[in-house]
């Protein structure tokens, strides 16, 4: 497969710079596979595990939220986080996944409660990604 | 009267070389954590150079539209003031508030409302203390923020600015322009203005999926979150240089003092030792006599 430059940035890091021949990441309307020459496309990322294709197989990481955008030269992934499935800091996601379930259970207030489903989402997708990896 | 003086100069001595020690370690401090937020701060700009210019190549779709850029008739403004959590850093939270302070009672001239978003114990503290309608407060957060943190602040601002708590909102913080200069600014961040559209004319429009207007709604709090991020810790890193400054002069300061008072000290030594010799010989020669 002919491959194609994709950028992955966070406002900490250039996470990924580099070749890769496809990419499946997870749009608000649902999977996307991105191959070389895909025609211009943006789209808005959610809290999902992300597909890239390194050395001929494909790794999974961990997105959390942001956008996807082809151009006719690259392709750039925008992110607040991203890890590998083997950077994952499974005690810690653990932590923060029971003290969102606690935060939701309390039910303070509707924008409380919607936050703590956020961070819910974020962490059970981190957990989900670690759980994978061989 | 030279022993007692002595003694009063030598404490003197000791209590300053005490405060220059502190002076000197917080100056240490501030230089290695403006390091180290400068870096971050450098870090961010790839980030969200990439989402401003994807916001501007929506903007530049033909019939596009959003909440987010339609101008309104200003009237009720959020102000983001960013200070410090702590003093002792020269005029670095002083600075930013008056600023801040005087931008307010020029809005509140104008006939709008201002509520304020207060970043920093420092602006909360001032803000609170005033006759200003402070909405949000956030304490001791600049220095390990993190994305979640301030994503979590966007995602609300965005929230309330489209049920149209407020119609503008505009940041007031700190800008890190070298390790001695740092100056307050302000910038207005919503209604999204300034959205160049020429970065598209040069290929086909992309698909935008499901459609330009909800990609650009998603965008925003990425966009604002973005831009907190980047504020804070460029704010931060003033916050560190200045401070790292001000210790600098004090240690300064602290430095001339002991320089004086040691002088102080020899000169009652010497005019003691004097006075002895003094008194021996002239007793001498009383006995010889």
């Amino acid at each position: 497969m002919t491959p194609f430059k994709l950028k992955i940035i966070t406002p900490e890091k250039t996470f990924f710079s580099g070749d890769t021949t496809q990419i499946i990441a997870k749009t608000t309307m649902g999977n996307v596979g991105i191959l070389h020459g895909h025609v211009p496309y943006v789209a808005n990322l959610v809290s999902s595990p992300i597909l890239i294709e390194v050395d001929g197989e494909l790794k999974e990481a961990a997105l959390s939220g942001g956008f996807l955008k082809v151009s006719p030269d690259d392709v750039v992934v925008v992110t607040y986080a991203i890890e590998w499935a083997d950077e994952i800091d499974v005690a810690r996601a653990e932590r923060s996944k029971q003290n969102a379930e606690e935060r939701m259970k309390r039910h303070e207030s509707q924008k409380e409660f919607d936050r703590a489903e956020k961070k819910l989402k974020r962490a059970l997708n981190r957990l989900l990604v670690a759980g994978r990896k061989h | 009267m030279a022993t007692a003086n002595m003694k009063d100069v030598k404490r003197r001595i000791k209590s300053v070389e005490s405060t220059k020690q502190i002076t000197k370690a917080m100056q240490l401090v501030a230089t290695s954590k403006m390091r180290r937020a400068k870096e971050r701060a450098v870090a961010v700009q790839p980030f969200f150079e990439t989402l401003f210019n994807a916001m501007c190549d929506i903007s530049s779709d033909s019939n596009f539209t959003s909440v987010f850029t339609t101008k309104v008739e200003k009237k009720k403004t959020l102000m983001i003031v960013i200070a410090g959590d702590r003093g002792l850093a020269g005029g670095f939270n002083v600075n930013v508030l008056k600023k801040a302070a005087a931008k307010a009672e020029g809005l509140k001239q104008k006939g709008r409302t201002v509520s304020i978003m207060a970043i920093g114990k420092k602006a909360v503290e001032y803000f609170s203390k005033r006759d200003y309608n402070v909405t949000d407060s956030f304490s001791e957060i600049a220095e390990g923020l993190s994305m979640y943190g301030s994503m979590d602040i966007a995602e609300d601002i965005a929230a309330r600015f489209k049920a149209g708590e407020f119609d503008s909102v505009d940041l007031i913080y700190t800008t890190f322009v070298s390790a001695i200069t740092q100056e307050p600014c302000e910038m207005a961040i919503l209604p999204v203005e300034n959205l160049n559209s020429w970065t598209n004319t040069r290929h086909a429009a992309p698909i935008y999926d499901p459609s330009p207007e909800e990609v650009f709604e998603g965008m925003i709090p990425t966009y604002l979150c973005g831009l907190l991020y980047s504020a804070i810790v460029d704010s931060f890193a003033s916050e560190q240089a200045a401070r790292r400054a001000a210790m600098e002069s004090a240690s300064d300061n602290a430095d001339e003092m002991i320089e004086n008072l040691s002088l102080m000290y020899n000169r009652a030594r010497q005019a003691q030792i004097t006075q002895e010799l003094t008194e021996i010989s002239s007793a001498s020669l009383n006995d010889s006599v």
